[in-house]
């Protein structure tokens, strides 16, 4: 470049256009106290008949105007330059001077408008964007069409905002002719430019230039035997613009002090391909627990339910262990008389209500509403399942007397709409009103905060969704916060129940074992969501769903999920956004992951993750976690990956 | 006036769980009950074409929980209302009473252009039930307390009443949204004039 023979220029430069309001925001090589000051932004012709688009701090001016010497102002700055070395001129100018910035038009590769006209970038080598302006009014449109008299630019189908010089000055001819020479475009075009594309994302770096090898063969080697047919040069721009953004996506540039660091960060790694594992058999399930009936290697199990859930013969024992109603440590003696107590603790419970008089609930209002509340919901649940159909079904009284003991248990929270659907399919399964109820306890510990009065639980949880939608599918999350469905509000009976509207009562115990185990990490049920939601991303966007739509699509998604395929991309998920470089401490937090930007210790951590409500969380990760095998588990010759493992260390 | 554009009614139900918000659409736009309907949870719309005053209209009508913690994301869905249904159960003291909170929640979370000449609909459901508690004078004088809400007593069940509910919804939405329209709209409104005009030649209009 030609900062270094700067000094060698003459004096007679012209302005060919200037803009001023606008700020250096980013420049490769220079201090950071450079950046954020305001200037003007020009097209200089250089005496040489050379181009550069060059950037003069404000602060020169002032000095300038203070010399009384406003011609030179503006005008001519290169010759100042000249003066300013041979010592004439006050140090506090010659610092100005020596923050101005040159690009010279020939060494311009590409450059583009982003943030609404705002914002203009340049860069003269191939992957990197070596200065970015911040035009204060907005108006970078009318600096380019400027630009754009000097040098010949092809706009991008790929991103309309960039334009990639293809000439550099409108005398040469040889880029232009020799496009078409280039044997990156041989006999299939299309094939060709896939395979570059395509190396893009997986060396972006090397590909880039590769590319641009490509064409300084061409400006450098000119245009011996020209015999082109066809004018790619706009498959070239496009290619050469596509580099430029799969860099910009994973390179960041970071600010230190004096110089900036450019690093590779954002995209998303592919998504890995995780099938799901044949659930717990009962054999497997005898096998984890001791003579006495204690289940040792709890992590273990878990992994193996998370991996594929839990077979349905074994599923009414398994429940209880995974909804705490029975802890892993017990012996078969110890949980008989656990049952013992908890049946008499719920009947106790029961007969407080059962006992009531006319004349006690008349004159006991909340009490009242409790009831009605719960009488109208246990007549409208899952009647269509044989189990609850019909008129006068027993299992229906059952279904009102657990939620009834369940006001008094929990009288503060009492009974709000969606407990039973949450209850339905666990009486479904275990058919026992006792214990029904307390894996009902269970399950509503885990999601209480989804019962709020004030409904903070399911906000926060809106919100988290968002963010991790964000992050994880940017293109979708962009579309429906456009189509004011930021919110997330289309997702609240998803959350608010576990998806229990969303599947069949079969698939419905599937995720549900799955979700329970807390793996593999905080708010997985968030990432269920992300993953549904991405699956749908194209028929959301193509079809240009507004709010209405989008809720329509969404709740018509009911009955219509496959709740594999959706187990297995919502842990795929989790894996790219675990190894995603640019990962984020607000995206670590939702996932109850160690945070490492600030000076959070492990166990503010731990307590976060305990607190956010709503969450699978288990006291056993801590517990358990300590005494397992490095990296693998082993049982029955199948090798269990434990991907969480290095979480829980650290939280313990 | 066929050739007008199409018209879109957004109309929002509101009221107590279970007075049977879900039961009322449903037998408008479906002509079906069920004794199944799960309690809703979030919020749903159905859509219905009618044809009011010979113009084909399109209704969207929203339904959503009726628990009250969850009317603070309702609120979400009442924007751009044309017309809001008030609805409660007549064997329900309970569900009459809280008819007033749900109107003014309305009006403050939809907050109508004009709230004054908003037009609402009071629906007494469940007319076949026998256990009646509230009588048709009670919800009738309370209606009339309130800027003369139109008030039927309904049975989604046996759809007593429930087509000419969702008539007399229409046609008030339709008023709403055709006066908001007329209020942009120019043209419509000299050719008023002009006829006024042509009525009385040389009556007091010379104002105009």
């Amino acid at each position: 470049m030609s900062s270094s023979s700067v000094e060698d220029i003459p004096d007679q430069c012209k302005d060919l256009f200037t803009q001023d309001g606008v700020l250096l925001k980013a420049c490769i090589g220079r201090p950071v106290t450079d950046l954020n000051s305001i200037g003007m932004l020009c097209i200089v012709q250089n005496v040489d008949n050379t181009k550069c688009i060059e950037w003069r701090p404000n602060d020169l001016i002032t000095i300038d105007s203070d010399t009384q010497d406003q011609e030179w102002a503006v005008v001519n700055t290169i010759g100042r330059r000249q003066r300013t070395l041979s010592g004439n001129i006050t140090s506090d100018y010659a610092t100005a001077r020596a923050r101005i910035i040159r690009i010279p038009l020939e060494d311009l590769k590409t450059f583009r408008v982003t943030r609404n006209n705002q914002q203009m970038q340049f860069s003269t080598k191939p992957g990197v964007w070596q200065s970015t302006f911040y035009f204060q009014h907005g108006n970078a449109e009318i600096f380019v069409a400027y630009l754009k008299n000097h040098v010949k630019t092809a706009k991008t189908r790929h991103d309309r905002n960039t334009y990639v010089v293809v000439e550099p000055n409108v005398e040469s001819q040889v880029l232009n002719k020799s496009f078409a020479e280039l044997d990156i475009f041989t006999e299939n075009t299309t094939d060709v430019v896939w395979n570059l594309v395509s190396n893009f994302k997986q060396r972006p770096y090397e590909t880039t230039m590769e590319a641009f090898s490509k064409l300084t063969d061409i400006v450098y080697y000119g245009n011996e035997a020209t015999n082109g047919k066809r004018d790619v040069s706009e498959e070239v721009a496009d290619l050469l613009t596509k580099s430029m953004s799969a860099l910009e996506d994973a390179t960041s540039v970071t600010r230190n002090d004096e110089y900036e660091v450019i690093s590779v960060k954002p995209t998303l790694p592919p998504r890995p391909s995780i099938p799901r594992g044949t659930p717990l058999s009962a054999e497997k399930w005898e096998g984890l627990q001791d003579t006495e009936g204690r289940v040792t290697e709890v992590e273990g199990v878990k992994q193996l339910i998370f991996r594929g859930g839990v077979a349905h013969s074994i599923r009414q024992t398994v429940w209880k262990y995974l909804l705490d109603y029975y802890p892993w440590h017990m012996t078969h003696a110890q949980l008989r008389v656990l049952h013992k107590k908890k049946t008499e603790e719920y009947f106790s419970m029961k007969l407080q209500w059962r006992s009531m008089t006319e004349g006690q609930e008349s004159r006991f209002t909340e009490y009242r509403d409790r009831k009605s509340l719960v009488e109208k919901d246990v007549n409208r649940t899952d009647r269509t399942h044989p189990f609850f159909a019909g008129d006068d079904n027993p299992n229906l009284v059952v279904l009102s007397d657990i939620l009834m003991t369940y006001v008094m248990y929990n009288f503060d929270l009492g009974y709000v709409q969606g407990m039973s659907d949450i209850l339905a399919p666990l009486l479904l399964l275990l058919g026992n009103e006792v214990d029904s109820f307390w894996c009902f306890v269970g399950f509503m510990e885990k999601i209480a905060s989804n019962f709020d009065m004030d409904q903070a639980g399911m906000k926060h949880q809106l919100l988290q969704l968002q963010q991790l939608l964000t992050f994880a599918s940017p293109e979708l999350a962009r579309h429906l916060a456009a189509k004011d469905s930021g919110n997330m509000y289309f997702c609240f009976r998803w959350l608010l129940v576990w998806f229990k509207r969303e599947f069949s009562h079969r698939d419905i115990m599937r995720l549900w074992e799955v979700l329970w185990t807390g793996l593999p990490c905080n708010n997985f049920h968030l990432l269920i969501c992300v993953a549904i939601l991405d699956a749908e991303k194209d028929s959301l966007i193509s079809r240009d769903c507004g709010f209405t739509e989008i809720l329509k699509h969404v709740n018509d998604l009911s009955m219509c999920l496959d709740v594999d395929r959706i187990l297995s991309s919502a842990e795929g998920i989790y894996h790219q956004i675990l190894s995603a470089p640019h990962l984020t401490d607000q995206i670590r937090v939702i996932l109850g992951l160690p945070t490492v930007g600030t000076s959070t210790s492990s166990e503010e951590v731990a307590s976060t993750s305990q607190a956010d409500n709503g969450t699978v969380e288990d006291s056993d990760h801590s517990l358990y976690g300590k005494d397992m095998e490095e990296g693998t588990l082993k049982y029955d010759g199948i090798e269990i990956y434990i991907v969480s493992k290095t979480v829980w260390a650290l939280l313990s | 006036m066929s050739s007008r554009k199409k018209v879109l009614l957004k109309v929002i139900i509101l009221g107590d769980s279970g007075v049977g918000k879900t039961s009322l659409m449903n037998q408008f736009v479906n002509k079906k009950f069920s004794n199944q309907y799960k309690a809703t949870i979030g919020a749903d719309f159905l859509t219905k074409e009618v044809i009011v005053d010979d113009r084909i209209v399109t209704m969207q009508i929203w339904d959503t929980a009726g628990q009250e913690r969850f009317q603070s994301l309702g609120v979400a869905f009442y924007r751009g209302a044309d017309c809001c249904v008030l609805v409660f159960d007549v064997t329900a003291p309970n569900t009459f009473k809280s008819l007033e909170s749900w109107r003014d929640e309305f009006l403050i979370q939809a907050s109508p252009r004009d709230p004054e000449s908003f037009p609402f609909v009071i629906l007494g459901n469940k007319v076949d039930l026998e256990n009646r508690a509230v009588s048709a004078k009670r919800a009738q004088q309370w209606c009339q307390s309130k800027n003369d809400i139109p008030y039927y007593e309904t049975s989604a069940k046996e759809a007593v009443n429930v087509e000419l509910a969702f008539q007399t919804i229409a046609r008030n939405a339709l008023a709403q949204e055709t006066e908001a329209e007329l209020y942009n709209d120019f043209p419509d409104h000299i050719k008023l004039n002009a006829n006024d005009n042509s009525r009385n030649k040389d009556g007091d209009n010379c104002a105009c």
